[in-house]
């Protein structure tokens, strides 16, 4: 049964319609630890994390007030606010790098509710600590009592997020604090929990099924694998997550905007982890255009803008149909496609621009320089810079090419890599 | 004239206006433990108990989520606890309490914005002085907000500090009723204790009180309660672990109307 009407509709903005789902992407760890590069490159990161088809972002109140033109639209990401801030990653034992070492662990409310309605959020995220000391827990449950009334009252949900940590908490609790902290948010006033995984689907089923209200989970410090972060998403989804919210291994990912869209292929496509990952290492080659099967209809280049940006921008592809026209002939369409020729990468004296280990062009961002020397290094003209001057090229779609996928009469087909003709796709 | 007709109007929403009696059902204390048995699914209890009761306590994050199954003629009336104590958690191997606090979690602006028929606040005796006096202000502050927006407060008197021995256990609870007259409670929870201090009390009190039972009682001791002065039962989550929990309520209902 619905809540106010403000809240509903605020949160059918963050979770998608069709499956009820979200992925969301934490980037307010600016707030309250050093500025490491995640934190120094944000509007970048944050793009790509648009460009990925993130539904909801959680950054400080600041933060929203200086990017708050990625929120714009109606596709684009719902704008959550964290509204607290904290000192936990300053009293050491975490993995995070710290600067200026805290001794007393503090949680102040830092925004309100109405100031989030204010500049457009479709929610607020408090913390709730739990097992630290009696007295500092019933600070966290005042501050979200007092956060609660406020957001009932003008219709804007509110996001709790159980931590359990402090001395109370051990190996052997831990799970059963979060269980519990999980039911307190609720009856507290959570309209949806952003919580750490139980390490197992039985018990984080537990903790869904006694929360009552939608359930993200959020995926703590980044993993050295990609992989480990997309099964735990996966076996909480299992367990009834309604979605993510992963932070530091979404803007510390290589590949953000790869990342994001791999946690959106588990979520709300339901593939799996091996789907997601495994499909590039099956399909290894690269582009081989067949002219004479070119039909001229473009689909390969409407496909290639979508899968990389979720637009149909016909400037931004990263193949093109040249056609020839002959008095009294057919019109005479053929696909300019990468041929892996690596004319690129021996452009990029950066070195930024290389072949990765699955056999595709990948750019190590923090050495591309933005100069541009791979742009006329491309014999075909298929390399462009995007506004942030940063190179928009082939890279077969992570191994998975949609041109390949949508062209029916196969006019661009996957070829073997160089020196491995025998192994045809 | 009566001048606080509100009040009087909500409290006969759980307070039966023929025979001023209830019957409640409190299931607050998931927010001191999480889902703790039968509580596992608080839409299918309350799905369960809202024709048997005529007024159901909640924290106001659960009446928010559930406030379509409560209210209406036929329907159990939300009242919602606006406090938040860790006291009984005490020794819990899962959540000890070593320091015990307690905080506000709703108002009545709030509670009213909720839709409950009254607020319930906690009044926790026999810990430290700070913490009573701090209790005490508490209550008294949301008293008064209520009378201005004609919502009734029900006082839950607690003695459960290490200050409250056998000895003074029903003294405390008389020390409380005291207290929360004077602070303006419209009506007052007790815990259970020996005849001659309800009885004391049922004549006493200028406000309906209602006894706390931790377990279901037999007819005839319920009988006695009322014979006491008493206005009323309420009792905790732990009935709906009795089997056939519904079956025997609806019976006792029968005797407190």
């Amino acid at each position: 049964m619905p809540i106010v009407a403000g809240k509903t509709v605020r949160l059918n903005r963050l979770f998608n319609p069709k499956d009820g789902r979200a992925v969301c992407v934490a980037a307010d760890h600016g707030w309250m630890s050093d500025p490491t590069p995640n934190v120094i490159e944000l509007k970048r990161i944050l793009r790509e994390v648009v460009s990925g088809g993130a539904d909801g972002i959680l950054v400080s109140f600041g933060t929203a007030l200086r990017m708050g033109s990625l929120f714009e639209g109606k596709n684009a990401p719902a704008l959550l606010i964290r509204a607290d801030w904290m000192n936990l990653p300053r009293l050491g034992g975490s993995n995070v790098s710290n600067v200026l070492p805290a001794v007393n662990f503090k949680k102040k409310a830092t925004s309100c509710a109405k100031d989030a309605l204010l500049v457009g959020a479709s929610a607020i995220t408090i913390y709730y600590f739990i097992g630290y000391s009696d007295e500092f827990e019933a600070i966290n449950i005042e501050q979200a009592a007092d956060f609660a009334k406020e957001c009932r009252k003008i219709g804007l949900p509110l996001i709790i997020e159980p931590m359990a940590v402090g001395a109370g908490v051990t190996g052997v609790n831990v799970t059963e604090i979060l269980i519990a902290s999980a039911r307190i948010a609720v009856e507290i006033g959570a309209d949806a929990l952003k919580i750490p995984y139980t390490n197992d689907v039985r018990s984080f089923k537990k903790l869904v099924d006694e929360a009552g209200v939608p359930v993200l989970v959020l995926g703590g410090a980044k993993s050295d694998d990609p992989r480990d972060a997309l099964e735990l998403a996966d076996e909480a989804l299992r367990a009834g997550a309604r979605g993510t919210v992963f932070g530091r291994n979404v803007t510390k990912a290589k590949d953000p905007r790869k990342m994001v869209a791999d946690v959106c292929a588990l979520v709300h496509h339901g593939r799996s982890v091996d789907e997601v990952l495994g499909a590039r290492v099956k399909q290894r080659g690269r582009l081989r255009p067949i002219a004479a099967n070119c039909t001229g209809c473009q689909l390969c280049e409407i496909a290639c803008v979508h899968y990389h940006s979720s637009a149909f921008d016909q400037d931004s592809h990263r193949l093109r149909i040249e056609y020839k026209f002959r008095p009294d002939e057919p019109r005479l369409s053929k696909p300019i496609v990468c041929p892996l020729c690596e004319k690129c990468v021996e452009a990029c004296n950066e070195g930024a621009l290389t072949i990765g280990p699955e056999g595709y062009l990948v750019l190590d961002r923090g050495r591309c320089t933005s100069c541009g020397d791979c742009v006329p290094g491309c014999p075909l003209g298929l390399i462009s810079l995007d506004s942030n001057a940063m190179p928009v090229f082939c890279d077969l779609c992570e191994g998975s090419p949609q041109c390949v996928a949508w062209c029916k009469p196969h006019a661009i087909v996957l070829a073997p890599p160089k020196g491995d003709r025998k192994n045809v796709s | 004239m009566n001048t606080n007709v509100g009040t009087s109007i909500r409290m006969s929403e759980f307070l039966d206006s023929r025979d001023h009696r209830a019957l409640l059902l409190d299931l607050t204390i998931a927010s001191s433990f999480g889902a703790v048995a039968g509580l596992e699914d608080i839409a299918k209890t309350l799905s369960q108990c809202n024709e048997i009761f005529d007024g159901i306590i909640m924290n106001p994050g659960q009446l928010e989520h559930h406030a379509h199954l409560l209210g209406g003629k036929l329907r159990s009336s939300p009242l919602v606890r606006v406090d938040w104590t860790n006291a009984a958690r005490g020794n819990d191997p899962g959540l000890p309490a070593l320091k015990v606090t307690r905080v506000q979690l709703s108002d009545a602006e709030d509670a009213l914005r909720l839709g409950a028929s009254a607020t319930v606040a906690t009044l926790l005796l026999g810990y430290d002085e700070e913490m009573e006096a701090e209790n005490i202000r508490s209550v008294s502050r949301l008293a008064r907000e209520c009378y201005r927006l004609s919502l009734p407060v029900i006082a839950d008197i607690r003695p459960m500090g290490g200050r409250v021995t056998a000895d003074n256990f029903a003294g405390s609870i008389k020390l409380g009723v005291s207290f929360m007259m004077e602070a303006g409670a419209d009506a007052l929870i007790v815990p259970a204790c020996d005849k001659e201090t309800l009885s004391l009390i049922g004549s006493w009190s200028t406000v309906p009180v209602l006894v706390r039972l931790e377990n279901l009682a037999r007819p005839e001791e319920i009988q006695e309660l009322f014979a006491l002065g008493m206005s009323g039962i309420v009792f905790t989550e732990k009935i709906l672990a009795v089997s056939g929990f519904e079956g025997i309520v609806g019976s006792l209902r029968h005797l407190v109307h």
